[in-house]
């Protein structure tokens, strides 16, 4: 008896343990506390760091290399480094591109959370006006939020013309005027979960089941009043389309130093000064490699399709819950970000924005840039703040 | 009843390899380049202009794309800006809150 109890107790301290949120000094709600690098004993680190990142080569309209508008770096829940270039200043709103995909999934784990949705939950349950289209109705939120709909999509951008892009047309062309509708009506190629295919449609969807679920509760504003305020990201803009849908794949508007607080968030196992704002585990699961990932990444065959089938790329770095991860994607294969710790993850976006996770190192980065010519890699920009935040 | 059998095994075969090859053909979407082109020169000018506040010279570079052919007008009264290319092809984007930025009509 006396045993069973002692075990009863300490199932129930374990678990107590896992729900508790991680003790802070203070939590920047309101505004990040600061506590800069020595500039005399770091300078060669500074300089490393700026030339690389700040850097512009060429005439500004041949938009040319790594074109940096902010980069905050938060050690120990305080900046250590703060810098903008190209006209921009703290108070500048970056455009996320694809890091609202992950903006979008951390709003699902807020409704989860809240008991408002559940990941296996048929998307018709939360879109009701599909409940007709047993297609749509096979699919889960889980689905969507691991890239693994089944849907058709050609996440293509210029390579093969604009007309085969599934995600230009989407906001831009034929389907912008109701973007979710543009995504689910897509036929269905796989079944859902059996393979990882990148998708801003599958984004928006999230966005939206998110959405769904949080407004029937908290009104309109949902998203700020269940997420943005709380952690103090004051002035987000999330964009929606005609159909009052928002642009969760794509267009999430805040400031670098908001964006380092959705990063802090996910650092501190979803907690937000004592508050529990995602699910115990939810952190970890959308920071470990999803079912549909490793069920297949792509086609990683190495043969070329014809010019007109459309061949999925061969994913080289590992997907959770629309975050990408610093894993090896398969067996003897390198993980992908080399000089950064394994437990490294981040919210990437296109032209170069990214938030950049590294609890082993209580390190957030938030980057937002203009770079066309390719975006800056996770890797470098890891490799030259390690030594300017370590002793 | 055995040629029979085959036969129809022949062809729900045959007719499984063509929606097999049916399913890897490209898709191609509705859209011409202007039509494209002008709904981005509406959305991300309007966006630029009134969610990021960057200034016209900032937003013409920013939302500058290839072919540029699109053309644009600001009216920052009714914070809406219009995309055109050629005359015939046009695209209006405006600006709804500052919570939800801008919305391509």
């Amino acid at each position: 008896m006396n045993r069973l109890l002692f075990l009863s107790l300490a199932v129930t301290s374990v678990l107590a343990q896992a729900q508790q949120c991680r003790a802070r000094a203070s939590w920047p709600t309101e505004k990040w506390p600061e506590a800069l690098v020595n500039p005399t004993a770091k300078a060669a680190e500074l300089k490393a760091l700026e030339d690389y990142a700040f850097t512009l080569v060429g005439k500004p309209e041949e938009r040319k290399g790594y074109r940096t508008n902010a980069l905050v770096v938060v050690k120990n829940g305080a900046i250590v480094y703060e810098k903008y270039a190209r006209g921009w200043d703290a108070s500048g709103r970056q455009l996320s591109w694809s890091v609202a995909k992950s903006v979008s999934s951390t709003l699902a784990g807020v409704a989860v959370q809240q008991g408002l949705m559940n990941l296996d939950d048929s998307v018709c349950k939360h879109l009701p006006e599909y409940a007709d289209d047993p297609v749509v109705c096979a699919i889960a939120v889980k689905h969507f939020l691991t890239f693994g709909s089944g849907l058709q999509w050609q996440e293509e951008y210029e390579d093969k013309g604009y007309q085969v892009s599934s995600v230009i047309a989407m906001l831009f062309g034929v389907g912008h005027k109701d973007q979710v509708r543009h995504v689910l009506t897509h036929r269905k190629l796989r079944e859902p979960g059996t393979q990882f295919v990148y998708s801003t449609g599958d984004a928006h969807v999230v966005g939206a089941l998110a959405k769904k679920a949080l407004t029937a509760k908290h009104g309109p504003d949902a998203f700020w009043t269940q997420l943005f305020e709380p952690i103090g990201m004051k002035n987000v803009v999330f964009e929606e389309d005609l159909a009052g849908s928002p642009l969760g794949g794509s267009f999430v508007y805040a400031t670098a130093r908001d964006f380092a607080k959705l990063g802090y968030l996910m650092l501190n196992d979803g907690c937000w000064n004592d508050q529990r704002l995602l699910p115990v585990g939810w952190v970890q699961r959308a920071t470990t490699p999803s079912e549909t990932f490793r069920a297949n990444r792509g086609d990683c065959s190495g043969a070329t399709l014809p010019a007109n089938e459309f061949q999925l790329p061969c994913e080289g770095t590992p997907n959770g819950y629309m975050w990408w991860l610093n894993r090896p994607p398969a067996d003897g294969v390198e993980k992908p970000w080399k000089d950064a710790p394994d437990d490294t993850y981040a919210a990437l976006g296109h032209w170069g924005q990214r938030i950049i996770v590294i609890p082993s190192e209580d390190l957030v980065i938030a980057r937002n840039g203009d770079d066309r010519e390719g975006s800056i890699p996770v890797n470098e920009l890891v490799k030259l703040v390690l030594p300017l935040v370590r002793p | 009843m055995t040629k029979t059998l085959l036969t129809a095994s022949l062809a729900a075969a045959l007719l499984g390899t063509g929606c097999a090859q049916d399913d890897a053909k490209l898709r191609t979407y509705d859209n011409n380049d202007l039509e494209l082109a002008v709904g981005n020169a509406a959305k991300m000018n309007c966006t630029c202009r009134f969610v990021m506040l960057r200034d016209e010279a900032y937003c013409a570079d920013w939302v500058r794309a290839s072919p540029n052919v699109a053309r644009f007008a600001v009216d920052e009264a009714n914070k809406t800006v219009v995309g055109t290319a050629f005359v015939s092809w046009t695209a209006k984007a405006r600006y709804v809150d500052d919570k939800h930025g801008c919305v391509l009509e």
